[in-house]
């Protein structure tokens, strides 16, 4: 027959048959099969044999023609895998000390390493939870600065806090983008149901638009209607649960009290109630005001493009594009404003980086840091890598023992392969067990996490696909990672060599361990350093001269209440009538707080005025001998100046050069006006840090205004604090019944500021120690090792004379050497790593040497009990020993 | 034949391969076999008989030539043991014996289902 085209068997039947027939009858099966389909295809059709075959095929699968899958074969694996099984948990068992500085080293570096990552994912889960996140941006107010340079970039930074018209412009102009939503800066509001009446800081008016933009969920109410009218409030969950209780709050009218500068008091209206903000969220509030309600009180800024109070937000189209966007804004903002000669200039930025990305100031909440994050994730990786470390230091070492055991094995009959499955499973069991330790850790640890850093974590967001499927590839790559130099060296091993006991003479181990030690080391050392800087830059930034005095300031909050700014002079001399406290002011503010923007206008040296804008302070009268600021030039507010809380300002000498006065002296006399004042510049103070130190210090006005004041602060002796606040609360009860008596103290309001610091400092102090703690751990158990291993060497010393302090250098010695290397290479690396940061980082050498001291002082520690036990063991026992 | 089970199908198929001799391989045993009984055979019926069979010693078998035919496969050669001869032997003896006990009018009885 004449084939005009290749007739061939199906192919996948002859698959299963390979898969499943013995090896040794597949060929001649094979054969078989492929005639008869050939004879088949001559006498029948080429779909009837290509049946037929497949059909015979699938026949084949007779117990008797396959490869022993379930017989013998399984059963000899099942014995192979207990004996595994067995051997491996003697070994675990037989050295208790190691197996337990291994899994619980282990376990604990991966607990850190955990625990780092929920943080992480928490920090990058900011505002994700928006759905049209990706379409949301917003705007940073700023200034063209001539040079485009870095350093003018960083003396000037952009602000979020920015101008209301801004916001329906941008919608007017631009049709591409879909939805403007503006608010408030925070304001701090007193609101009052019947009897409960609270204090809610942080509460921002609101555009309506806010729930078409943000993902809020309104659990009830209309998010298209509930902020529209004025006085509407939208209450969060727990908000109207502390003050309806189980009631049902929609419709309720909630009594609000001025907000200054942005409302008057009235009967706020529920509206609607939303879920709690998310605490992965950029800023968070209690409540929403409608924007209306501002609009209704001061309709006069929402057109002034000077008036910083508000942040603008917005949503866009699918078709926008951002560069474009960012060219057309130059000729938009021309369009939009008056004068040709304005500086002003905007600045979009996408969700998406406002949490961790942002270099603006003014935020409308707390802001995370990337470095910090990276930080971490280090510190994580670090943790991780010490820990398997140690564990292939401790198993490497260890396996040294197993010689005779792999001997044995090869000799009857193992093949590498299986000696390998067995240490790599071994390992894995370890790691296995590690992991059962690990989660206990992070069990207990969750809690004081969560306190640490303010932050809720709940494991349950962590139990899902990815994080399973994660966790566990990351067990079969630490045990795979850990167990392979084990596993390969000892299933290399000449059977007949080892019986002979030739395994000790193998120097490459004792290399690499020493070499992952020095490794190790480094890391740990590198750690402490970073602790060491973080712990002093910490300390630069508490202790620094602020330039007032922040100390045994006792301030207390009466939120603008109209009846106590009344009887303020009273209040002052009463207060001040007391033998323990030293000096009492009022003030709209304090260091620390919030400082809302003015626009003011100021006789430049050429005789012309100039606006430009920058944060005010009221003050009081005595306020600035009273918080100790020192003037440079001119004199500070006077009651011998009647005219002083009209036609005065005293400014600080940021905000002097800022009109172009180097020298203060000179901006003395010059005419002011600001926000309907006018008057002469009567002095100038010393800059001081009035809000925190990360940021540089601003140009401040501090216009006198005695009547409009917030706070009260209180400079009291430093004994009897407790009795000095007692009498305060009885002057206060007697004079403002009405107000509750609402105190703190200032340093810890103003290192309040500090918190994010503080958290970072923590977790990386707890880490960083954790780190050490591990590969301590490590050498702890290398130490023990060794020591045993020179057993019989140290009893033949002994008995040759030498003494105990010999004995304990000649064990101590290796490891010493080794950590000293380390800290030649730490230093030596991140001094490397820090020439690219110097000029923000000011941290010598010395820091390192520092550290490796601490470190080799803790390796000293942790050998030296190991090396006394060894030298003092009795050399009868341990040579009688065989 | 005490110890020997050899099924009724696997004494077919040695027969077979005592007939084909030295064509006696999978193929050949099956055309053979399914022409004699008239009946199509599977090749797994056939294959497990032999590796029985081999196993019990009532067979051998070596590699013989590749064809064109079977994808340059080899065939496998079958071939009965002096130890398959005794036993085959035996069973026909006792067959024999069997048939030769039975009473007449049975027999011609029994030629007569047969046809």
């Amino acid at each position: 027959m004449i084939q005009s085209y290749p007739v061939t068997p199906p192919k996948w039947p002859l698959k299963v048959l390979q898969f499943f027939l013995k090896k040794e009858y597949l060929e001649e099966i094979e054969g078989d099969m492929e005639e008869i389909f050939l004879n088949n295809v001559e006498q029948l059709s080429l779909r009837k044999a290509k049946r037929i075959y497949t059909w015979e095929m699938l026949r084949l699968l007779r117990p008797i023609l396959l490869k022993n899958l379930k017989q013998s074969s399984t059963f000899n694996q099942y014995a192979m895998f207990k004996n595994y099984y067995k051997i491996a948990w003697r070994n675990l068992l037989k050295k208790k000390a190691y197996s337990i500085i291994n899994i619980f080293g282990l376990g604990l570096g991966i607990a850190c390493c955990f625990l780092i990552f929920m943080f992480v994912q928490d920090e990058l889960s900011y505002d994700n939870y928006h759905e049209k996140g990706n379409r949301i941006y917003r705007v940073t107010h700023g200034s063209k600065s001539a040079g485009d340079s870095q350093k003018e970039a960083k003396a000037n930074p952009f602000w979020v806090w920015g101008n209301a018209p801004i916001g329906p412009a941008l919608s007017h102009d631009f049709p591409e983008i879909d939805k403007v939503v503006q608010f408030s800066g925070r304001s701090d509001i007193l609101l009052s149901y019947g009897d409960k009446t609270y204090q809610e800081d942080g509460v921002f008016f609101m555009d309506s638009t806010a729930f078409d933009i943000f993902s809020w969920p309104l659990l009830q109410g209309d998010p298209k209607t509930a902020l529209i009218a004025p006085y509407s409030i939208v209450l969060t969950e727990s908000t109207a649960r502390k003050y309806f209780g189980d009631k049902d709050p929609l419709g309720k009218s909630l009594k609000g009290s001025e907000s200054a500068g942005r409302s008057n008091a009235g009967d706020y209206t529920v509206t609607g109630i939303m879920k709690d903000v998310p605490s992965n969220s950029h800023f968070r509030f209690n409540a929403l005001l409608s924007m209306s309600t501002f609009k209704k009180s001061r309709p006069d800024i929402f057109n002034m493009w000077g008036y910083v109070d508000f942040y603008t937000y917005f949503l866009v189209k699918e078709q926008f594009n951002e560069s474009t966007f960012k060219k057309k804004i130059p000729a938009f903002l021309l369009r939009q404003q008056d004068d040709p000669k304005s500086t002003y200039t905007i600045v979009i930025e996408p969700l998406k980086d406002v949490y961790l990305r942002t270099s603006a100031e003014r935020q409308p909440g707390e802001t995370g840091s990337l470095p910090n994050i990276y930080v971490f994730s280090i510190i994580g990786i670090f943790i991780l890598v010490i820990a398997m470390i140690n564990f292939m230091n401790l198993s490497t070492a260890r396996s040294m023992e197993r010689g005779k055991e792999v001997g044995i094995r090869k000799s009857i009959g193992a093949d590498r392969g299986s000696l390998i499955f067995q240490f790599l499973g071994e390992s894995l069991m370890i790691v296995f067990l590690s992991m059962i330790v690990a989660i206990i850790i992070i069990s207990i640890a969750l809690p004081n996490m969560n306190n640490l850093t303010g932050k809720e974590f709940v494991i349950q967001h962590f139990i899902n696909w990815r994080t399973i499927s994660f966790v566990t590839g990351a067990m079969l790559l630490i045990g795979l990672a850990a167990g392979s130099y084990p596993a390969l060296v000892l299933s290399g091993f000449r059977p007949a060599l080892v019986l002979k006991g030739i395994t000790k003479s193998n120097t490459g181990g004792v290399n690499l361990r020493g070499g992952l030690v020095v490794f190790q080391f480094s890391l740990s050392i590198a750690l402490i350093a970073g602790t060491i800087t973080v712990y002093s830059q910490m300390k630069q930034l508490l202790d620094k001269n602020l330039g007032f005095d922040k100390e045994r300031m006792l301030v207390l909050d009466y939120n603008y209440d109209g009846a106590v700014n009344a009887k303020s002079e009273v209040l002052k001399t009463e207060m001040e009538s007391n033998p323990s406290v030293l000096s009492a002011a009022f003030s709209r503010s304090v260091p620390g707080s919030y400082f809302p923007n003015a626009g003011t206008e100021i006789q430049t040296a050429d005789g012309e005025m100039k606006m430009m804008g920058q944060p005010i302070f009221q003050v009081g009268m005595d306020f600035i001998t009273h918080f100790g600021l020192t003037l440079v030039a001119g004199r500070s507010y006077s009651r011998e100046h009647p005219s002083d809380s009209t036609h005065a300002l005293v400014l600080n000498e940021a905000a002097a050069k800022q009109y172009g006065y180097t020298n203060p002296a000179d901006i003395i006399g010059k005419k002011f006006s600001q926000w309907g004042k006018t008057g002469e510049v009567i002095g100038v103070v010393k800059d001081f840090n009035y809000v925190s130190l990360h940021r540089n210090i601003e140009p401040l006005t501090l216009p006198l205004e005695p009547y409009a004041s917030r706070y009260l602060t209180l400079k009291i002796k430093s004994e009897n604090i407790t009795e000095t606040i007692q009498e305060v609360k009885q002057i206060w009860s007697r004079l403002a019944p009405h107000r509750p008596f609402l105190y703190s103290f200032l340093d810890d309001d103003f290192n309040r500021q500090y918190h994010s610091d503080f958290i970072f400092r923590k977790l990386f102090t707890a880490f960083a120690c954790l780190a050490i703690l591990i590969a301590c751990l490590g050498l702890l158990g290398l130490a023990t090792y060794t020591a045993e291993q020179r057993t019989k060497e140290i009893g033949i010393r002994k008995v040759l004379g030498a003494d105990m302090r010999n004995i304990v250098v000649l064990l101590s010695n290796d490891f010493i050497k080794l950590v000293l290397v380390s800290i030649i290479i730490a230093t030596h690396a991140m001094n490397q790593w820090l020439q690219g940061f110097a000029y923000r980082i000011e941290i010598g050498p010395w820091i390192f040497i520092f550290a490796g001291l601490i470190a080799l002082s803790i390796a000293v520690f942790t050998i030296s009990y190991q090396s006394v036990k060894a030298a003092l063991m009795n050399p009868a026992s341990s040579l009688k020993s065989e | 034949m005490k110890k020997t089970k050899l099924g009724e199908f696997e004494e077919l198929v040695l027969l077979t391969v005592a007939i084909l001799q030295k064509e006696a391989y999978g193929v050949e045993i099956k055309r053979e076999l399914e022409e004699r009984l008239k009946e199509k055979l599977s090749v797994g019926s056939i294959q497990s008989a032999l590796k029985r069979m081999e196993e019990k010693g009532f067979l051998t078998s070596e590699f013989g030539e590749a064809t064109m035919k079977r994808g340059g496969k080899r065939k496998r050669i079958y071939s009965t043991t002096s130890y398959a001869h005794k036993v085959l032997a035996e069973m026909k003896d006792i067959r024999a014996g069997l048939w030769g006990a039975i009473p007449i009018t049975f027999e011609t009885k029994l030629s007569y289902v047969l046809k």
